[in-house]
């Protein structure tokens, strides 16, 4: 047990504090928990899979294994934007088994313990962003922190819409 | 020894696995022997449920021990030849193997496995007590149920006396011996500790544990001697931290003895046999000497064997146990035959001269199998039963898969490193002597590389004999349900192939397997009255041709008929009778591995063919594989699947569509055209192209992918062919010919496009593989109108 004094709030209770990392996409910021994250990446060259949902940017090639990545800009329906030197691909581990996948975003901040008690449970009307993978919104001194469930943003089935055009 | 150990428990399941597997093999196999074969095989079957029951046991499933037990039980009777080898008793005994089965299923989808039905343990106790209906042979009505295999005869010549134990207890017996003597290598690497300073606490808490362990064991055993002697050593360990320098020569000596005097028991265990010495004054003198007093027992030069004369504890056990003389001891050290004289050879300890240092090199390097350390525990049963170092080694299928991964980025990164030589030597004009070195260490990491490849994958390949040896059941069940006589002939199932592919390949060959024994061979009388033999003799073959396994599933039943599938597949829509006309035999032949070809109600000469098919034809082309049907009406039908022998590495055709590159399999890949803007016109809105003398459907891989198609210029057909189907996949460029390593896309944002999976590029990019039976299925119905 520290007894360092910045340390003082947060190892009070372990249970209390969230690990996070917190990331930017568009002019908000996002955090998710330290936990679910296997690596942070620069930007890669991603392959493009046709019939895939409008979101999933592509798939590449992380040290032999395939996976998807998001392109959160999309799945949020914000604007498109030119990807900057800061933009990260960042790799996750989510649901029961283990789905590893990557998501883009624009700039990635800091890593930073929260306490459980500063976090605010999601607004029942959420800005840009639906609500429903919005896990809560933690309120720092200077700015909020939009808190993502990463199982509920990727488990979603929205259906391609390349699909549906095929289709019909 | 009450915890259920995950890895024990997982090693018990495969190996439980292996053997109701072999079980069934042997079981069907006994039925068609005969005499000294047959009797050999019933021994076998009985050892392997002797052996799921034993380690059952251990594991405390009483379930599956009271069921293998019944089981056990009468195929004893069988062995014995008191109940007659009769189709009803086999029946009963490969229902008990599927009851076994099914509680190791259950176990591994960590249930408590259900304990068997009653009327079948009543069915089998029929047999073990000769009262099961026509099976009991005369001799056996009043036979004694002996049931301890392992009590041989000649065993008085054996040291100790025999154990009386309960039956629990017995069975456990060979595990037990195995855990002794893995404590006794554990041992020596306590004993050589225990001389270094260095070591000497840590070595005694070893001691200390291992010592715990054995008087558990030996208390379990109810072996009296070997558990007051073990004892002494738990009594002793802690103390040597604190032992007098002087004296610890003294002491490790004797633990020395004692240890062989374990390891002793421990062979005597595996004949059931129970030892006793006189250990009152070892165990006096040890625990003296550890407690700091010194031993006046005489000189024993740190010779094991002198110790144990100088305790009184060879020749007070001379007579109850009577042995050869140990080969290094002469005489004059062994006056009295003791059970030392069993000692192995490598176990006695070479006199050091070193009083000091008495067990730096002391103790021998533990044999082979006694090293305990790195050992999965798993395979204490066959160590016991089996002296023979083992020549092969259970490894996860994970490891292998991690090392497939490795290799193949490997390949990548030896493909980069061959472009960058080649740049070097080209482009930027190193001196010519180092571009040479560059050059043949480049190829020097091409050859390795590829070598390390092969042998990686060579790790991944098993024989079809593991999915052959299922099939004689699956035929012996048709034939005995539907009365028909059918002989099974298997060929090359030592052919090697893929992992992926033999899973692939099961669901298949049973489906045909089960077509053609039980639609295929026709009624004895049907065949007598058509002139053929009554016992209808169905094929399975395999054979390595190229890169490709063949196998072949043949029988000389009734053969298809093609105006009946041909009719079936107009009235399906699959043709038109003008096209039928055309059609080769084959060809019509193919309509039974249309998705649910026959599962309405059918002319009777086509019932049931089909049904299953189309699995058939889905899980093969998953292994980029082909389908052939042949047949003749009245002589037999003959399925031919040719699959690749690997499907982790396959030859690829790398196209260039818009601005993405798609690997498609070469095995689907027949030409590549350019075809002139003349050859194309359109028929009801589908482009096609005339080739020589053919129509072929065009696919625009642009349109297909959705990419933009506004620029199109001069860009190439790739004929492609899917079982009967061929089409032209239009792509912009060619990359030309690779060996691409399959990666799977399976992430369900990825699934939904026309890729059987992907691969990555020289360049560390990724490249969707095309899959062809996609790409053209949708297209199908749309090719067979413009047809």
């Amino acid at each position: 047990m520290s007894d360092s004094p910045q340390d003082h709030n947060a190892t009070a209770n372990d249970s209390d504090v969230l690990q996070l990392v917190s990331f930017e996409i568009g002019t908000e910021e996002y955090a998710i928990p330290i936990l679910a994250v296997q690596e942070i990446n620069r930007m890669m060259s991603i392959t493009r899979v046709p019939n895939s949902p409008p979101s999933v940017e592509g798939v590449i090639n992380l040290r032999g294994r395939i996976i998807p990545v998001v392109d959160l800009r999309k799945r949020f329906g914000l604007s498109e934007v030119e990807d900057s030197a800061d933009a990260r691909i960042i790799v996750v581990e989510v649901g029961q088994q283990g789905r590893v996948l990557g998501f883009m975003v624009d700039r990635v901040n800091q890593v930073l313990r929260l306490a459980r008690d500063i976090v605010d449970p999601a607004p029942s009307v959420a800005g840009a962003a639906g609500a429903d993978f919005v896990e809560g919104v933690g309120k720092l001194e200077d700015r909020l922190l939009i808190l993502l469930d990463l199982d509920r943003l990727f488990a979603d089935t929205e259906l391609p819409t390349e699909a549906l055009a095929a289709a019909a | 020894m009450n915890d259920m150990d995950a890895g024990l428990l997982q090693d018990f399941l495969t190996e439980a696995g292996e053997l109701i597997e072999q079980l069934d093999q042997d079981l069907v196999t006994l039925e068609s022997t005969e005499g000294q074969e047959q009797s050999d095989i019933c021994n076998a079957c009985f050892r392997a449920l002797h052996t799921i029951k034993g380690a059952a046991g251990f594991l405390g499933l009483d379930t599956v021990t009271e069921f293998a037990h019944a089981a056990e039980d009468a195929l004893n009777k069988l062995r014995k030849g008191e109940v007659a080898v009769t189709p009803s008793v086999m029946d009963l005994l490969l229902q008990s193997a599927d009851v076994v089965r099914g509680q190791i299923d259950q176990l591994a989808g960590g249930d408590t496995p259900d304990a068997a039905d009653p009327a079948l343990i009543a069915q089998l106790h029929a047999v073990a007590d000769g009262s099961f209906g026509d099976g009991a042979a005369p001799a056996a009505a009043d036979a004694p149920t002996e049931d301890q295999p392992a009590a041989s005869g000649g065993a008085d010549d054996l040291p100790g006396t025999p154990l009386k134990l309960g039956p629990q207890k017995m069975d456990l017996i060979e595990f037990m011996a195995t855990d002794l003597k893995e404590y006794v290598g554990q041992l020596d690497e306590a004993i050589d500790g225990l001389a270094n300073d260095a070591t000497r606490e840590e070595s005694a808490d070893l001691l200390g544990q291992i010592a715990d362990n054995l008087v558990k064991t030996a208390d379990f055993f109810e072996l009296d001697d070997l558990t007051a002697l073990t004892q002494s050593l738990f009594d002793i360990a802690p103390k040597l931290h604190e032992a007098k320098h002087d004296l610890l020569g003294d002491i490790v000596v004797r633990i020395r003895a004692c240890r062989q005097l374990i390891e002793q028991q421990a062979d005597a265990l595996e004949n059931e046999r129970a030892l006793s010495w006189d250990i009152d004054t070892i165990t006096q003198r040890l625990g003296a000497l550890a407690d700091g007093e010194s031993v006046d027992a005489g000189a024993h030069d740190d010779d094991v064997a002198k110790v144990l004369e100088l305790d009184g504890v060879v020749s007070a056990s001379a007579a109850a146990a009577p042995a050869p003389t140990t080969p290094d001891e002469p005489a004059d050290t062994t006056p009295d035959d003791g059970p030392l004289a069993r000692i192995e050879p490598e176990a006695p300890a070479p006199p050091t001269p070193d009083a000091k240092k008495p067990a730096a090199k002391a103790a021998p390097p533990a044999p082979e199998r006694r090293n305990g350390e790195d050992r999965r525990q798993g395979d204490r049963r066959q160590s016991a039963g089996n002296a023979a170092p083992e020549q092969t080694i259970r490894v996860e299928v994970g490891r292998l898969e991690e090392l497939l991964n490795l290799v193949g980025q490997l390949v990548l990164s030896k493909n980069r490193i061959n472009a960058l030589a080649r740049d070097l030597r080209e482009t930027i004009g190193i001196p010519h002597e180092d571009g040479e070195r560059i050059g043949e260490a480049a190829s020097d990491l091409d050859r390795l590389t590829g070598e390390l490849q092969v042998g990686v994958m060579r790790t991944r390949m098993q024989p079809l004999a593991k999915l052959f040896d299922r099939y004689p059941r699956v035929v012996r069940d048709i034939a005995r349900a539907t009365g028909k006589q059918i002989n099974l002939e298997v060929e090359g199932k030592d052919t090697e192939v893929d992992k992926t592919v033999l899973e692939n390949l099961a669901d298949p060959l049973v489906h045909i397997l089960r077509n053609s024994a039980d639609h295929g061979v026709e009624s004895p009388e049907d065949r007598e009255a058509a002139g053929k033999d009554k016992q209808g003799t169905v094929r399975l073959t395999a054979e390595h041709q190229g890169s490709h396994v063949r196998v072949a599933i043949s029988d000389d039943g009734k053969g298809l008929d093609r105006a009946v599938i041909g009719n079936k597949a107009i009235e399906r829509g699959l043709t038109t009778p003008d096209q039928l006309e055309k059609l080769e035999d084959s060809e019509v032949f193919r309509f039974i591995f249309e998705a649910g070809f026959s599962t309405a109600k059918q002319v009777s000469d086509l019932s049931g063919r089909g049904v299953g098919m189309d699995v058939v034809r889905t899980n093969i082309a998953k292994l980029n594989g082909a389908v052939n049907i042949d047949s003749i009406k009245g002589k037999g039908t003959t399925i031919e699947i040719l699959i690749p022998l690997t499907v982790a590495i396959m030859p690829a055709m790398i196209v260039v569509s818009h601005d993405e590159q798609y690997a498609i399999p070469l095995q689907s890949v027949i030409e590549i055209v350019r075809p002139e803007d003349a050859a194309i016109s359109s028929v009801q809105g589908q482009r096609v192209v005339r080739i020589r003398n053919t129509v072929l459907p065009l696919i625009d891989l642009r349109e297909k992918l959705h990419q933009p198609t506004d620029d199109p210029y001069n860009r190439f057909a790739v004929v492609v062919k899917v079982g009967g189907t061929q089409a032209g996949l239009v792509v912009d460029r060619l990359i030309g010919q690779q060996e691409i390593v399959i990666k799977p896309l399976d992430d369900e944002y990825t699934q939904g496009g026309p890729f059987s999976g992907a691969t990555i590029r020289e360049d560390g990019k990724v490249c969707l593989i095309l899959d062809v039976v996609q790409v053209l299925k949708d297209n199908t119905v749309r090719l067979a109108d413009a047809a």
